[in-house]
């Protein structure tokens, strides 16, 4: 193992043995607080560390933006699944989620940043408040600082979390400049759709155009490309939103179309499942037991 | 540009949101702090796909990250209904509660369920959602003025 992995191994012992001192207790007892503040200082010293991964290519400041976003999400994170209380859980995990569009954003996803936010900090966290709301007036209960195999769990958890560093590590290592697979198709004149070769039809002579290259051609169509600057040139000067729209509506129409019948069809099922029906009454239950069939018969319509 | 350094911040930034939302949702035992810990992971998997889209130079990551967001809000509607649920027939959110839907011969999650809060049986059949038959006019109540002439 070289220094990295050293260093892997050690963020990922000390950020598990942090979190599973601030997890709940396995029984409900209270933990103190010299072991809650070890937990914390064990979790906040794993994030810091957790920065000697991150290398910075860029300019400074997205690098110092990188560091705050990411060091909040996992951290806020980290205190969702360690809060007592439900409604500071979900705090923290709208924090997260503002965090994660800050990351969006630096990585160019406009869009999908506002969306993020929108969606999830907007409409399911409120969501969220609301049920715990309805379903935890009276105080904190007893099953919020009791925790289900808190050892296990975090030994699982961060056992994965170490497979996929150390898979990590293992494509960073070697050159250093790992270049992605899809080749750069540098003029729109590529994009040209390519009439079906023969040699679908005859097992004749491979055309020159074919192969991986005609493959990835005819799959990668010129609005799925990134308008950034390694694009043709015709791609450069569409806007963000116009060219995401363009890839949503040609490339993935049908994904789209399946996500909206999707959201119909649990909006549906939602409303079947949490409407509430009429209370039975203990005169209907005799009725049921009696054997009563038109009793029975009005009363299944009526719960209906 | 976006080169494999950048990359490789969004993978660890990722990994480890899915990790912490994965001991989350194995460690807590209140139901709606286990969703938001689902959430989280599809959160951590949402950033390593922007992530893999902008080095790949496609929008594949973002259009695929717009579809988890869609199936994201779908899942919360549906969970939260059947936590809803749930909660009227036990008046607890602990998910201990239900340990007797798991498979037969698996030991208890808890290791004594006494601990758990008393589960309140709520008498009365089974009630499952029902809809009508496509098709078939639902029963409604015709008003006067709806009615056919003779």
């Amino acid at each position: 193992m070289n220094r990295d992995q050293w260093l892997a191994t050690c963020v990922i012992f000390l950020g598990g043995l942090g979190t599973w001192l601030l997890l709940p207790h396995k029984h409900g007892k209270i933990k103190a607080r010299l072991t809650q503040g070890c937990g914390a200082a064990l979790s906040i010293l794993a994030l810091l560390l957790l920065s000697a991964f991150y290398t910075s290519p860029g300019p400074f400041l997205p690098n110092v933006f990188f560091w705050v976003f990411a060091t909040s999400a996992v951290g806020s994170g980290i205190l969702t699944i360690t809060s007592r209380n439900p409604v500071y859980s979900a705090l923290w995990f709208a924090s997260v989620v503002l965090s994660t569009s800050g990351l969006f954003l630096l990585a160019g996803a406009s869009f999908l940043a506002a969306g993020t936010i929108i969606v999830y900090a907007g409409a399911i966290i409120v969501t969220f408040l609301f049920v715990i709301m309805l379903a935890q007036s009276e105080g904190q209960a007893l099953y919020d600082r009791m925790a289900r195999a808190p050892g296990a769990a975090t030994l699982s958890g961060f056992a994965l979390l170490w497979a996929v560093f150390y898979a990590l590590l293992m494509v960073r290592s070697p050159g250093g400049d790992f270049k992605p697979v899809v080749p750069r198709l540098t003029s729109a004149s590529e994009f040209v759709k390519p009439t079906l070769p023969g040699n679908f039809k005859n097992s004749g002579p491979v055309l020159p155009g074919s192969g991986p290259a005609f493959v990835l051609a005819s799959a990668i169509r010129p609005t799925a490309l990134l308008a950034d600057d390694r694009a043709p040139a015709p791609k450069k000067s569409v806007p963000h939103v116009a060219a995401l729209g363009a890839t949503l509506f040609t490339d993935h129409l049908i994904a789209v179309e399946v996500a909206g019948t999707l959201l119909f069809i649990a909006l549906v099922g939602a409303i079947s499942m949490a409407t509430p029906r009429t209370p039975i009454r203990p005169v209907d239950r005799e009725a049921i037991s009696a054997g009563d069939p038109a009793q029975a018969r009005a009363l299944a319509n009526m719960t209906n | 540009m976006f080169p494999f350094d950048l990359l490789a911040n969004y993978l660890i930034v990722g990994a480890a949101l899915m990790a912490i939302g994965m001991v989350g949702f194995l460690a807590r035992r209140n139901l709606i702090v286990m969703f938001l810990s689902a959430e989280m992971m599809l959160q951590g998997v949402a950033v390593t796909l922007v992530g893999f889209g902008r080095f790949h130079g496609n929008w594949t990551g973002q259009v695929f990250t717009i579809i988890i967001l869609t199936v994201a809000a779908s899942e919360a509607a549906i969970a939260l209904a059947l936590v809803l649920v749930l909660f009227k027939r036990r008046s607890s959110l602990d998910v201990s509660l239900w340990n007797d839907l798991r498979e037969p011969g698996l030991p208890l999650s808890v290791e004594n369920p006494d601990e758990a809060e008393a589960p309140e049986i709520v008498p009365g059949p089974e009630s499952y959602p029902h809809l009508t038959v496509a098709g078939i006019e639902p029963p409604h109540p015709r008003q006067p003025w709806e009615r056919p002439r003779d």
